[in-house]
């Protein structure tokens, strides 16, 4: 356990300072296959990270560039500026745009106010404009009640679960 | 404030405790502590692991369908504050807690009733049957009392008797 700790302490330390995230994402996933056993270390948002889109703005995937607040990365609620790598035909954002967008499920477990923590299967956004309204008109998938502390209610009101 | 049930051991996950995963159909799986949680991760089957309530409900080891058990439904609907309910409430659990606990470990009682007379059988038997290893043949034809010592000399008896239990 002490090791993982460090692990991820060098990790996130890394991150801030280079830009080789992306090799070190896949390392603690092939660590994690080794040994079943060994906690997967889930971290931040970073640059580099790539996560879903949870709504119908057009876009599929999308990576990051900069979290914007947050030495380390983005958590869950946070907001990003990300670049769309994958993008359904006919909507309305398109490949290569860069694009503001909220974190709405993270793998990394997020401590509520009760004390305990929360954690979701994948790491997953919404396309946001600069005010912070949605882009798209549905969001798929739960999210988490976070959100309404950060104040991105239009986002909650669209949802279909509130985790 | 609600108390949850974890979802691996069915132990109750009070608040500032545990683990929540939320899957992306939605479904919420609470964890009382990193143990359980492990489990999951390993895709373990609850109704598999042998300390869980889930087993152990099973397999008829403990109690599964009792009047005490009504009293814990789920309810939605929050109840407006009454100050004398919320005091019946209080002491209705106490005693529901009680009666359950007794009804319990009665079951389990009930469960073990056959226990001891198939123990004594069994050893009743082992002392036939391997007497040998406890004392020599010939000394056993010499002697046949040697087969049940009765209190004799104190030391030598508790050695014997130890001896007979293995």
């Amino acid at each position: 356990m002490a090791a993982s700790k460090w692990f991820r302490a060098g990790r996130s330390f890394l991150g801030g300072l280079s830009s080789n995230s992306p090799g070190l994402l896949r390392m603690s996933r092939e660590i994690a296959f080794c040994d079943l056993l060994s906690q997967q270390t889930r971290t931040f948002i970073q640059m580099g990270t790539n996560l879903k889109v949870a709504d119908n703005s057009g876009a599929k995937r999308v990576k990051c560039i900069q979290a914007l607040k947050g030495k380390k990365g983005a958590r869950l609620g946070d907001t990003i500026v990300a670049s769309v790598k994958e993008a359904a035909p006919g909507g309305t954002v398109k490949k290569g745009a860069v694009v503001y967008a909220v974190v709405v499920r993270a793998a990394m477990p997020r401590g509520r106010c009760d004390g305990s923590e929360v954690k979701f299967d994948d790491n997953a956004c919404v396309l946001v404009n600069k005010q912070g309204e949605p882009i798209g008109k549905r969001v798929h998938g739960p999210v988490p009640h976070e959100l309404r502390k950060k104040k991105h209610i239009k986002i909650l009101s669209l949802a279909e679960h509130i985790a | 404030m609600r108390l949850e049930k974890c979802w691996f051991c069915s132990s109750t996950v009070y608040p500032g405790h545990g683990i929540q995963f939320v899957r992306n159909d939605a479904k919420i799986f609470r964890f009382c502590r990193s143990k359980c949680h492990k489990n999951f991760k390993m895709k373990r089957n609850p109704r598999k692991v042998k300390w869980t309530k889930a087993y152990r409900r099973l397999h008829g080891k403990d109690m599964t369908q009792d009047t005490t058990f009504e009293f814990e439904r789920k309810r939605n609907r929050p109840e407006r504050y009454d100050r004398n309910l919320a005091e019946n409430t209080l002491k209705a659990i106490k005693k529901i807690v009680k009666v359950r606990a007794d009804r319990e470990s009665n079951h389990i009682k009930n469960r073990m009733k056959g226990n001891k007379s198939a123990e004594r059988k069994r050893d009743a038997k082992e002392l036939e049957q391997s007497i040998h290893m406890v004392k020599a043949p010939l000394t056993l034809e010499k002697d046949p009392s040697y087969t049940l010592p009765k209190i004799q000399e104190k030391v030598h008896l508790r050695s014997e008797e130890n001896r007979m239990e293995e």
